[in-house]
This record gives C-alpha cells, sequence and structure tokens, in this order.
C-alpha cells in the first residue's frame, strides 16, 4: 500500500529569524527580509533567478558557484548572505556590459571554446576576471595556480587555459584604445 | 505568394510509434530531432552541421531536438560514443531526402531539368533564378516516410562537415542564459529532498527497501515551508516550499533505519572478484592456446587490477516532475529518455507512452550517474504532493550513490614463439557492473533486488594483435557495489592490460615496444595510424627501459593503442587512438607527473575538427586522472567519498600539455570519439613509468605510494632530504587515562563542612524599578562576561541557559538567567544573585561548579554586580529548567565543592594598581573579573582550580577547543600588541594573526555591547602580558611532506580555503595556516573539532565559516590530517602523541 499521502501542513507565517539583508547585485541595490544563514548560493539562485552560479559541492571544493564580492572571489556556496550585507555582489550574468557586449573574459572563453559542459564554466570565468584585475598578463604558469581550486571534470582545462590568455589579449586591446 | 503554414516532415517508425528525423517550416527552418542527447560534448552543433550540410542550408536555420521521448525517436541511450557513428545516420539520410525533395519541387516549379539544378543557402538555385525552401513547404503539409537508399552528399563537396564550427550553446552558457535542468523552474514547483537509506551504493541484497523502520514526523512538525513527508519502503522524502527548507527538514527529520549487513571486503580487490560468483563467456579460442603456449620461449603470467571510480559529474543530479494527474512530464538530465521513460512507468505503474520525458542538458556525464534516478525521485514526490517538485541531489547522495565505473581485474598469461611473435594470449577479466537499475525501482521495492549479471565486460576484450593461438574469456559478474558503465567501460582497463602486457612482452623479446606492435598488427588504416602517431610524438626505437635521470627526476616515454569495440560482442569499433606520453617520476616522493601527451587518432570523416580535439582532449585529462589519482574506496557497508574531499581529481596545475593528431579519412564514415582517446591512457602512462624507472605498475591508480613501493623493490628509491619525514601512520588507540586520581583530596574532607544555607525566594523587583542608565550599565557588564555565550543552549532560547560544559568532571548545565520564577532568577533576591556571583553558591544553598567562573566574578565591584542583577530582570522571562549535571563521583557530592571554594577562591575585590594607568588597571578589572578571561585561557589543576604563578592565562584547552596564551613568551612571539588586540577583541580578527573561532567567536559577539573604550583598556592591559623581551617571530614557512592519501584530501578538501590559488577570496581563511593557534596546540583536540564541526561564526563580525567535516571523513582520517597539518605547518614543534 503506498504510504506516500503526505501529510499537508500550511507553512506558519513569518515563523523562522529573518534579517533585512541589503546588498548591491549586479549594479542595482535589492534588499530582503531573509534569514541571514542561508547561502548567498541559494538565495542568489532561488530568490533573484540568477543561475549563473552553480551547485557544485557545497564546501568551498569545486568553485562552480564562484561570485564577485567587492571584486573578490567568492564562494557563493559558503558564505552566508548576511555577510554580503551592504556590499557589492556580481555574478556571471552581471558581467556583460548593458548592450550586451560580452566581457572580455566571456569573449575569450567563447573564442577560444573554453567549455564542454559548461557546469564548471561560472566558476572559471568568475576566477579568470578575479586574475586578471590583479595580474593583467599571467603566463600559462599563473592561469594554472590561479584555476587550481576549480574542478573541471570534462577536461577542458587545455581550452580553458587558452581563453584565460585570450581575454588578456582583449583586455589589453580594450584598454589600448 | 507567401504562406505561414506547411512543413515538409521525415518520419519513420520506431519502438515508441511514428517519429520525425526532420522538419523544414515554412519559414525555411529546419529542425533536426535526435533520440540521442548532448552530455556536454557538443554533438548538438555536430548533428547541426551534418544537416546544414545534406540540407544546403546555412547552419543558423537548423535547429537539433535532442532526447524528447514525446518528439524524437528513440535510438537508444547515449552509450559507446555512438551518436555520430550510428545516431546521426538516419538523420543524415533524412535531410539528403528533404533536399532531394524540394529540388525535384523546385525543379518542376522553374519548369527545370531537376539534375541542372542547385542548392545553396536554402534555396534551389536555377540560372538566374532561385526559390527559397520555405516558399516550396509553404502552404502543404507533407509528410515522406524515411527513404535509406538516398544517396546523401559526396564527402568531397562538404563546406560545412569538417569545418571548426563553434558550440551554439556557448554564447547563452557564458552569459549565465542557459537553463540547464539545474536552472529549470515551472510553475507551482515545489523542492524535495530525499533521505537515502544508511547503505549507500548497495544494490542488491534481501535489506535493499526494507530497511526503514521508523518516521518521526513530529520531530520536523512545524517546520517553516513543510509541506509533505513521503515514504515508500526505503524511500523517504519531503517536501517543502523551498530548498533550503526542505534540506532542512530532512536533515531534522529523526528516522529509524536497520543497520545494513556488511558488504563484500574490497580490501583486497583482486581477492574480492576472485571470490564473488561469476559466469564464465569464452569469447574467442583462435589456435589452441594451451599447445601455443607450450611452444613459446618466453612465457609470462600477469594480473592488471583496476579501481573503482566515480563519474564525478560537477553537478549533483537534478530533476522536476510534474505528475499532472497521471501523464507526468518530466525534466531531466538523462543519459537514456526513453529507457528512463520505462523505468518511470514501472515506477508509476502507468504506460511508457503516457510519460513526456524532456530532456535538459546537465552536468557533463560520463556514463550512468543519478540523473534518472532523482527523477524517479521527484515524480513519487509530485505524484504525493500533486505539485511539480524539483530534487537536487546532494553532492554527497550524488557520490555515495552514483553507480561507480566498475573495478576490474585481468589475469593474461602468454608469450612469445621460436619465431619471436606473441605465439599465444589468455584474458581472463572480471568486470563487476550492471545496467545500474533505477534507484527509486529498488528502494520502493518495485523490482527484485536480486544481484543482477550483464554482458558489459567484453568491451575490447579481444586484443587488437595477429596472434594465432587465443584463450579470451569474460566472467561475467554482478555488481559488488552499484556500479555501471563509465568513459571506457571495460575497454580501458582491457586496454590497459593488454597494451601494458604487450609492452612486457615487447621488452622481455628485447625489442621495441612500437615496432613489435607494428609486426603483429595487419590493417593498414591501423598500421598507418601506429605508425604516424609513433613519428609525431618523436618515438625513438629502444630495446628497454632508458631510465633517464636528472637528480632525482626520472624521464619516460611511453606508447599504447586501442581501437574501442563497444556494444554487444562482437561489437562495432569506434575510433582508433594511439597515445605517445611523457611523464617525470620524481624517486624521492614517487609522484608521477603526466607532462606531455599527444594523440593521434583516426576517425574516418571528422564531423567538427575542434569538437573533435575537444573530446581528445578531455578523454586524456578525465583519464589521466583516473589512472593517476582516483580510487573509490569502502568501508564495510558503504562507499568512502562523499565530495572531493576524499576523491580527488586531476586539476590545473597538474594536467598534461595535448597536442592530437587527426587522421582524416574524409572518404570513410564517421565514427565515434567520445571515448577512444581515452582507452590507451593508463597502459601508455604506465609504459611511460617503466620507461623511466624500470617499475612496472599493474595496480591503478599509480600513486606516489605505489611509485615508491616499486622504486624501493628496484633500488630507485631516492633518500629523502633532511628534515622531511616519511608521512604518519596513525599509530594504535590509546585508551584515555581516566580521571580517576583526581579526587582522592576532595573525597578526605568531603563532608567535613558544613553546606551553605538556602535564601528564602523572594520576588526580584520588577524591571521597571530600575533606572535606565542602571539597566545600560548592566547590559555593558552582561556584554563583557559574555553571559549569553554560555548561558543559551545550541538552537536554545538566549539565556534561558541549558547548555552542557564539558569538564573533565563530567558535563554540568547552564542555568536559566531569565527572570522565570520557577527556573529563573525572578525569585532572587540580590543578595543570592551576589552569593552566586561571588561564591559560587546557589540560592537554595547548593554549591555551583566552578564551570561557573564565580572565582572571576568575584572580582566584579558592587555597583557592577547591581547593575548586571538590574539588567538580568529585564529579559524576556523564559520557563526552562536546568537539567540536571552528570558529574563523575566524587565531584557529584556537592558538598565536595565547598571543600574546594575553601582551597581555591579568593572573595578579596580587585585592587587597583596605583603604578599602571586608568585604562590599564580598568582593562585588567574587566579581563579579570567579568571578562572571566582566565576560565579559558588558564590550564586547571587536577581539582579543576585555575593553576596560578607562571602558568595563569598560559593556554589552556576548554570544551574541546583550545584557548591561547595570554601571558609570557607565546603572544610576544605571535606579534600580539594593544593595536591587534583591540582588532581582535572588536571584530574577531587581528590581521595575519588570528581569526576568532569556537567559543571565542561568540565572545567577541558579545563584546559588541561592551564599550570601546572598555574593549580598548582591555587591549591595552593584555598586551602588556606579552613578555616585553620577546620578540616577534615570522610566520614559519610550511614543510615539504611527502605525498599520501592525507596531503591529497588537504589539497582537495582544504587548500580551496586555506591555501587558494587565488590568494584575495574573500571565502579562504583570514589567517595562515602557520599561524593556526590549533595546530600550534599541546594536543590535536582543538584541531581535531574544527575539523569536524568547522566554523559557523557570528554573523555581525566580518568573520568567515568554514564547513565542517565530521559527517564525511573518518576518526583515522581526521587524525592523518591533523598530523598532517602539525607536520607541514607547525615544523617546529612535535609531533602529537597517537590518541
Amino acid at each position: 500500500m503506498w504510504l506516500d499521502d503526505a501529510n499537508k501542513t500550511q507553512p506558519p507565517e513569518g515563523s523562522q529569524m529573518t534579517k533585512q539583508i541589503t546588498f548591491s547585485l549586479n549594479g542595482r541595490a535589492v534588499s530582503a527580509e531573509l534569514d541571514p544563514h542561508r547561502t548567498l548560493l541559494d538565495v542568489l539562485r532561488a530568490d533573484h533567478a540568477l543561475h549563473g552560479p552553480k551547485y557544485g559541492c557545497g564546501m568551498a571544493q569545486c568553485g562552480a558557484c564562484m561570485v564577485l564580492v567587492d571584486g573578490q572571489p567568492a564562494r557563493a556556496c559558503v558564505m552566508k548572505v548576511a555577510r554580503v550585507a551592504k556590499r557589492a555582489v556580481t555574478t556571471l550574468e552581471g558581467l556583460a556590459q548593458p548592450n550586451g557586449t560580452l566581457h572580455p573574459v566571456q569573449q575569450g572563453f567563447v573564442d577560444r571554446q573554453g567549455a564542454q559542459c559548461g557546469y564548471c564554466l561560472n566558476g572559471m570565468v568568475i576566477g579568470a576576471v578575479a586574475l586578471l584585475a590583479k595580474n593583467a598578463d599571467p603566463d600559462e604558469a599563473e592561469i594554472r595556480h590561479a584555476l587550481r581550486d576549480n574542478l573541471c571534470r570534462c577536461g577542458t582545462h587545455q581550452e580553458i587555459i587558452a581563453a584565460v590568455r585570450r581575454a588578456a589579449v582583449i583586455m589589453k586591446e580594450t584598454s589600448d584604445v | 505568394m507567401s504562406e505561414d503554414f506547411g512543413m515538409l516532415t521525415i518520419f519513420d517508425d520506431g519502438g515508441t510509434g511514428s517519429k520525425p528525423f526532420l522538419q523544414v517550416g515554412a519559414d525555411g527552418r529546419v529542425t533536426a530531432f535526435n533520440g540521442h542527447v548532448d552530455l556536454g560534448t557538443g554533438v548538438e552543433t555536430a548533428l547541426a552541421q551534418i544537416v546544414a550540410e545534406e540540407l544546403d542550408v546555412p547552419l543558423d536555420h537548423v535547429t537539433v531536438v535532442l532526447g524528447d521521448t514525446q518528439r524524437t525517436p528513440d535510438q537508444g541511450a547515449t552509450i559507446a560514443s555512438e551518436t555520430i557513428q550510428i545516431a546521426a545516420v538516419p538523420l543524415r539520410i533524412a535531410a539528403a531526402q528533404a533536399r532531394h525533395y524540394l529540388l525535384g519541387m523546385a525543379a518542376r516549379r522553374l519548369n527545370a531539368p531537376p539534375d541542372r539544378v542547385a542548392t545553396a543557402d536554402g534555396k534551389v538555385i536555377w540560372r538566374e533564378d532561385h526559390v527559397p525552401y520555405g516558399a516550396l513547404v509553404a502552404g502543404h503539409d507533407v509528410t515522406l516516410r524515411l527513404d535509406r537508399s538516398i544517396a546523401p552528399k559526396d564527402p568531397k563537396d562538404y563546406r560545412i562537415v569538417g569545418t571548426s564550427v563553434p558550440r551554439s550553446d556557448l554564447p547563452a552558457k557564458v552569459r549565465g542564459d542557459f537553463s540547464y535542468i539545474h536552472d529549470l523552474v515551472v510553475d507551482e514547483m515545489l523542492h524535495g529532498h530525499v533521505v537515502r537509506p544508511p547503505y549507500a551504493g548497495r544494490d542488491s541484497g534481501d535489506f535493499i527497501g526494507r530497511s526503514l523502520l521508523h518516521v518521526d514526523e513530529d520531530s520536523v512538525a512545524g517546520m517553516d515551508g513543510l509541506i509533505g513527508i513521503v515514504r515508500k519502503n526505503d524511500f523517504l522524502g519531503v517536501v517543502a516550499q523551498r530548498a533550503d527548507q526542505a534540506a532542512e527538514i530532512a536533515k531534522a527529520l529523526n528516522v529509524e533505519w536497520a543497520c545494513p549487513p556488511v558488504g563484500p571486503d574490497l580490501s583486497d580487490m583482486a581477492q574480492a572478484l576472485k571470490d564473488y560468483p561469476a559466469t564464465p563467456r569464452v569469447l574467442d579460442t583462435t589456435g589452441d592456446f594451451a599447445s601455443g603456449l607450450a611452444g613459446c620461449t618466453t612465457t609470462m603470467e600477469r594480473t592488471y587490477v583496476w579501481p573503482y571510480h566515480a563519474h564525478g559529474s560537477i553537478g549533483p543530479s537534478c530533476a522536476v516532475a510534474d505528475w499532472n494527474d497521471g501523464k507526468p512530464t518530466v525534466w531531466s538530465g538523462t543519459q537514456n529518455p526513453h529507457m528512463l521513460a520505462e523505468d518511470l512507468a514501472m515506477l508509476m505503474q502507468i504506460a511508457a507512452e503516457d510519460i513526456d520525458v524532456r530532456r535538459l542538458q546537465a552536468a557533463g556525464c560520463y556514463g550512468r550517474n543519478c540523473a534518472d534516478d532523482v527523477c524517479g525521485d521527484a515524480l513519487l514526490l509530485s505524484r504525493a504532493v500533486g505539485r511539480p517538485v524539483r530534487v537536487q541531489l546532494t553532492r554527497a547522495q550524488e557520490t555515495l550513490w552514483e553507480p561507480k565505473g566498475g573495478a576490474q581485474m585481468m589475469e593474461v598469461s602468454g608469450g612469445i614463439g621460436r619465431d619471436g611473435d606473441i605465439g599465444a594470449y589468455a584474458m581472463d577479466s572480471w568486470y563487476p557492473c550492471n545496467r545500474g537499475p533505477n534507484l527509486a525501482l529498488l528502494l520502493t521495492g518495485r523490482i527484485s533486488p536480486e544481484p543482477q549479471q550483464a554482458d558489459m565486460g567484453d568491451r575490447t576484450v579481444i586484443p587488437p594483435y595477429r596472434i594465432p593461438n587465443k584463450r579470451i574469456t569474460v566472467h561475467d559478474i554482478a555488481p559488488m557495489v552499484r556500479s555501471a558503465w563509465m568513459r571506457g567501460v571495460s575497454a580501458l582497463p582491457h586496454t590497459f592490460a593488454h597494451e601494458s602486457f604487450v609492452d612486457e612482452l615487447a621488452h622481455a623479446a628485447g625489442e621495441d615496444p612500437v615496432a613489435f606492435r607494428l609486426r603483429h598488427l595487419d590493417d593498414p588504416r591501423t598500421r598507418d595510424l601506429v605508425r604516424r602517431t609513433a613519428e609525431e610524438g618523436d618515438w625513438t626505437p629502444q630495446s628497454g627501459p632508458r631510465l633517464r635521470r636528472e637528480g632525482r627526476m626520472a624521464y619516460g616515454r611511453g606508447f599504447a593503442y586501442a581501437t574501442y569495440v563497444h556494444g554487444t560482442f562482437p561489437g562495432k569499433a569506434a575510433a582508433a587512438a594511439a597515445w605517445v606520453c611523457d611523464v617525470t617520476v620524481d624517486t624521492q616522493t614517487g609522484e608521477v607527473t603526466l607532462t606531455r601527451v599527444l594523440v593521434g587518432q583516426d576517425q574516418g570523416l571528422v564531423i567538427n575538427p575542434d569538437g573533435v580535439r575537444a573530446q581528445i582532449h578531455g578523454n586524456v585529462i578525465q583519464t589521466a586522472s583516473r589512472a593517476l589519482v582516483e580510487e573509490v574506496r569502502f568501508d564495510t557497508i558503504t562507499p568512502l567519498p562523499q565530495s572531493w574531499a576524499t576523491y580527488p581529481i586531476q586539476t590545473f596545475d597538474e594536467v598534461p600539455a595535448i597536442r592530437t593528431m587527426l587522421i582524416e579519412r574524409p572518404g570513410d564514415p564517421a565514427l565515434g570519439v567520445g571515448e577512444s582517446a581515452a582507452v590507451p591512457a593508463a597502459a601508455a602512462i604506465a609504459n611511460a613509468i617503466f620507461d623511466a624507472t624500470g617499475v612496472r605498475l599493474r595496480d591503478a591508480p599509480f600513486t606516489p605510494e605505489k611509485m615508491r613501493i616499486g622504486l624501493a623493490a628496484v633500488g630507485g628509491l631516492a633518500a629523502l632530504p633532511g628534515g622531511m619525514r616519511a608521512p604518519h601512520r596513525p599509530a594504535k588507540r590509546r585508551i584515555a587515562a581516566t580521571v580517576a586520581a583526581l579526587g582522592s583530596a576532595l573525597t578526605l574532607a568531603a563532608v567535613a563542612l558544613p553546606t551553605a544555607r538556602a535564601i528564602p525566594a523572594q520576588p526580584a523587583p520588577p524591571a521597571s524599578s530600575f533606572s535606565d542608565a542602571l539597566i545600560a550599565q548592566g547590559a555593558e557588564v552582561f556584554a563583557a562576561g559574555d553571559c549569553a555565550v554560555c548561558h543559551t543552549a545550541s538552537d536554545g532560547v538566549p539565556n534561558a541557559g541549558g547548555r552542557g560544559m564539558q569538564t573533565p568532571f563530567g558535563t554540568v548545565y547552564t542555568t536559566n538567567l531569565t527572570p522565570d520564577p520557577e527556573t529563573g532568577l525572578g525569585n532572587w533576591s540580590f543578595q543570592a544573585f551576589d552569593r552566586a556571583m561571588r561564591r559560587g553558591i546557589s540560592r537554595d544553598g547548593h554549591n555551583l561548579y566552578p564551570a561557573f567562573p564565580y572565582t572571576s566574578f568575584a572580582k566584579i565591584m558592587p555597583d557592577d554586580m547591581f547593575a548586571l542583577y538590574a539588567y538580568l530582570q529585564t529579559l524576556p522571562a523564559v520557563s526552562a529548567p536546568t537539567p540536571a549535571s552528570q558529574m563523575i563521583a566524587p565531584v557529584n557530592l556537592r558538598p565536595v565543592n565547598a571543600v574546594w571554594n575553601a582551597m581555591f577562591l579568593d572573595t578579596a575585590p580587585f585592587a587597583p594598581d596605583p603604578a599602571q594607568s586608568d585604562a590599564w588597571n580598568r582593562g585588567k578589572y574587566l579581563v579579570e573579573g567579568a571578562g572571566h578571561c582566565s576560565a579559558c585561557h588558564t590550564p586547571r589543576n587536577a581539582l579543576g582550580a585555575e593553576r596560578t604563578g607562571t602558568a595563569a592565562l598560559a593556554g589552556a584547552e576548554v570544551d574541546g577547543w583550545f584557548a591561547p596564551a595570554l601571558a609570557g613568551a607565546e603572544p610576544a612571539m605571535r606579534g600580539w600588541d594593544e593595536q591587534r588586540y583591540y582588532d581582535y577583541l572588536r571584530q574577531g580578527h587581528a590581521p595575519d594573526i588570528a581569526s576568532a573561532s569556537g567559543p571565542m567567536a561568540e565572545v567577541v559577539h558579545s563584546l559588541q555591547g561592551v564599550a570601546d573604550s572598555d574593549v580598548q583598556a582591555m587591549a591595552t592591559y593584555l598586551a602588556t602580558l606579552a613578555d616585553p623581551t620577546v620578540a616577534a617571530v615570522p610566520v614559519v614557512p610550511p614543510a615539504a611532506t611527502v605525498p599520501d592519501a592525507t596531503s591529497r584530501l588537504f589539497r582537495t578538501a582544504c587548500a580551496s580555503c586555506h591555501e587558494p590559488g587565488l590568494s584575495d577570496t574573500l571565502t579562504a581563511a583570514q589567517v595562515p595556516l602557520g599561524r593556526s593557534a590549533a595546530i600550534r596546540a599541546p594536543s590535536r583536540q582543538a584541531l581535531t573539532t574544527v575539523i569536524m564541526n568547522g566554523i559557523d561564526a557570528p554573523l555581525d563580525l566580518p568573520l568567515r565559516d568554514m564547513p565542517g567535516f565530521g559527517g564525511e571523513l573518518s576518526a583515522q582520517q581526521i587524525e592523518s590530517l591533523t598530523d598532517f597539518l602539525r607536520e607541514r605547518y607547525a615544523p617546529d614543534l612535535p609531533a602529537w602523541s597517537a590518541r
């Protein structure tokens, strides 16, 4: 016999500890009453429909969830949303210009086909943006070091390294104009 | 004339009815349908190229629909690299047929001879005239059955096929716009979270589906978002409004399971496989093996062992299901939509035709992961709650339950005849895998959990060489743990054995391994591939290992080749691939680095060269990782890995440089490339290791541990440099000494002293009777005393007590500080409160345990004490009785505490030092009084009293944590000064020195309520405790360590935050491990605590959190990790003694 007739219960209203949390998200201020312990990743995906950051491990091991917080790389799966209060969060969706022009790193990944399944792509792009912000012309060893905590199971590493190098070239060209 | 309706459809009948392969619309757009799916390889783009080519339409006019059961033909599972080689064939014919039909129509319309018109860019062209396809289709619906006699285009006319077209899905993916299965949101969607049984990764045995004993639904009643709990046999799941709520509810749900029986002992894989029931299947008996072997001059027998592997998709599986009153839609990342529909039909007892499985891309999948399982989960939950339900598996659920890539054992024997050729060759192979029955079917008891054998252990089992006498036997064997196909299936281990053994034979014959192979190959295409790959890879002929050395590093080059034969025996050949690879072996540490790989590959016609190269790169990197580092290990019941922590894969800093050489054969059919380059990997690496060191590894993965053993056996292991120690081996556990002797002094005097009298219950003055200023002052004392930290239970009501304090003498629970008359301080007079605070005597006269630091509070000045009393009376009253303490004898005799007080309690008031500043004195008062810093930072004597003299504030272990020294040389060496103390006490963090964690983080949180001047005063005083004659010592650089499983665990589980490649990572640790007080503590306890529980720091402090590993790592793994951390980051300190 099936025992799967659920015991339906009504969710109690406002019974959990919530807090008003305000932060900048891809350049726009957002503010909501939230359980401050929720992960930033969960809030971005569930409340803001920003699906660029991905759930991969929940333990900061793989990098699929990476975002930029005040320009610094962060693993959104281990960051509680309260910790971004009054900070600026940038996700993969926030990298391109408003007119749709891709960020040089995104363009580098398109140019060098830096993805197979692309599930890790978010972290690779965010990691590369963070790297290039500090080191505009990394060599291959520096790229490998910077991305060593980002896992890719398809084995796209070679294309990704080429994509980051390409991004560095595009950024240089853009800044020379 | 233009009309917007009309469609040309090419269809065919299949197993599940008539399905279209191709449609051309009145807008000229083409839709191609294929029953396979894109597993992340970009095959969707390649299929579009094939269609665009045959139809002569621009590539961007083609849309490819993959894997929807209601829309695409059933072409079987997307396995064995078949999509291009097999599944695309009818699509190509359909496109050719559509072109042929449109061309005929246009010729009639243009009154042109059909053999003279041309097609290009989606138009039929006749002289200066042309008609777009859309116009030809408009106004009519034409349906044609697939005509397999239509001749497709001559490959020499190809313009799109054979070019490197960029992937169509990448622009959306790079913007974050692409909808993976994980990203799908449907209306009314709820979120499910499954609770799996404790027999993770097991799929046979009569306990499967029969182990769930009890679910305590009350344990989660009233939790936020709860919609329902769903149970059927061992299937258990909860549904909630939000995913995070579902996860919380599943975690809180109290469930009782039967303890699963132990599984097969997999510690000796070869023996385990030999011992398991198997059915031999003899596949090749060419010649006479026995007499052939008898005629050989050189013979050898070898056993090759392959480990269990995890698919390790980067995204754990996810699905959305909508029961839809019995006509369900299931959105899935499945590898095999039609097979899934059949499984779900059986699960729900409905017809497969009534199930609409819609396939969305998922994280890369290299075989059978949990993508199908999670669809069963979602559908069961959706039916129960009557709304669409999304289920996202956790990393642990995916890793524990995914059908593993099977272990495998190959026994090979053979020899070289008098003519120098291979004279005989026998292989016996065991591959314990099946097709991975859907987990929901097993858990609900819908299918029998009998062990099931399958026939996939025969892939590429026949050696590719000309051998006159063979005996090839596959031993079909049911899974020992849940296992199914993974990239290269059984062919990859088989080739590891074939291509290692052939190398061994060549070496025995004193012949170059490539020349030796060529002598035994007849097929000209294969010979061409082997020869050209060797040439391109700078292969130099050799007759034995070259043992090239530079210092401690050994260098070698290896070769291996395979034609991947897949499908039901005798199977079909996919692309053939050959490897030339270079390795470096560190002869001190045993680390093998794959530095360079060249892959030559013959795949016939190349559809998309960059796509093929990407597949080769992926195969090389993934399989090198499998051969060098990957292995799933098991405890007695389940697989051990739950995340990447104990299942490392190769990372950017380790992957090789790869070159490819595609042998173009445009006149030959396109062959599958999804796996071929993987197949020779392990043998090529093993052969290169042999060339470098003379060590032959036959047991993958080729870890540094195995390499060191191999090197030692051939006398090639270099000595470790000074200071580098071999990894610590966990010693046998010693039973911790008990504290039996501690109380002898106490017992003697225990009953000799009178106990204190009770102070009558008397209602405390109402909160309104105290002035605001007094209450504010009390709040500061309360904050300085961190009272809330200990007087709040974890997840308990603030200040209502109930937190268990672990002491060497047992557990004592903190009391309720709220003004509740029965259980709190509501009936306490100030006199009673003051006595308790200063003398540790409760209102009723019983002695409080000195875990309550009244020895410090005795120094609180009377006005502060009264203010604190007043403040406590303003707290919201909460009824919360204090749990009885559990103390060991004789400490459980309360009078004993009276003796203790006589020995250790100093009731003298705080005495300022006139020679010091006011700030210093204020700081000392706060530190020694309300702040009671010594309660944690001063070690205690055998009677639990704080030690004095140089031991005061000298650092102590408390409640599983370590409170470091505040006085003497140590804080000076660590660089503490007034500013750093201030930063630390104010915000929990002193840059580069320390971050507060555990109870100290809560203390800093509490100090938020203390005035800045008081925090400054504490810093002023604390800074003077450090020995001024001692200088700060720079952080000790990490010591080199010998690589082993623990160093790999650190690398995957810890390094992303503790030694991040991106040093400014905001979620990374703020303090280098060389400064960690826990690592520099006298015992491993504090470090163990933090590894187990992680760090959950107060959210109002600029601190960072850390995930805990207690649920994942075994006690032994954690102990090894603590040893590793001590050895590496505190090399100046002695190793910890074993527990």
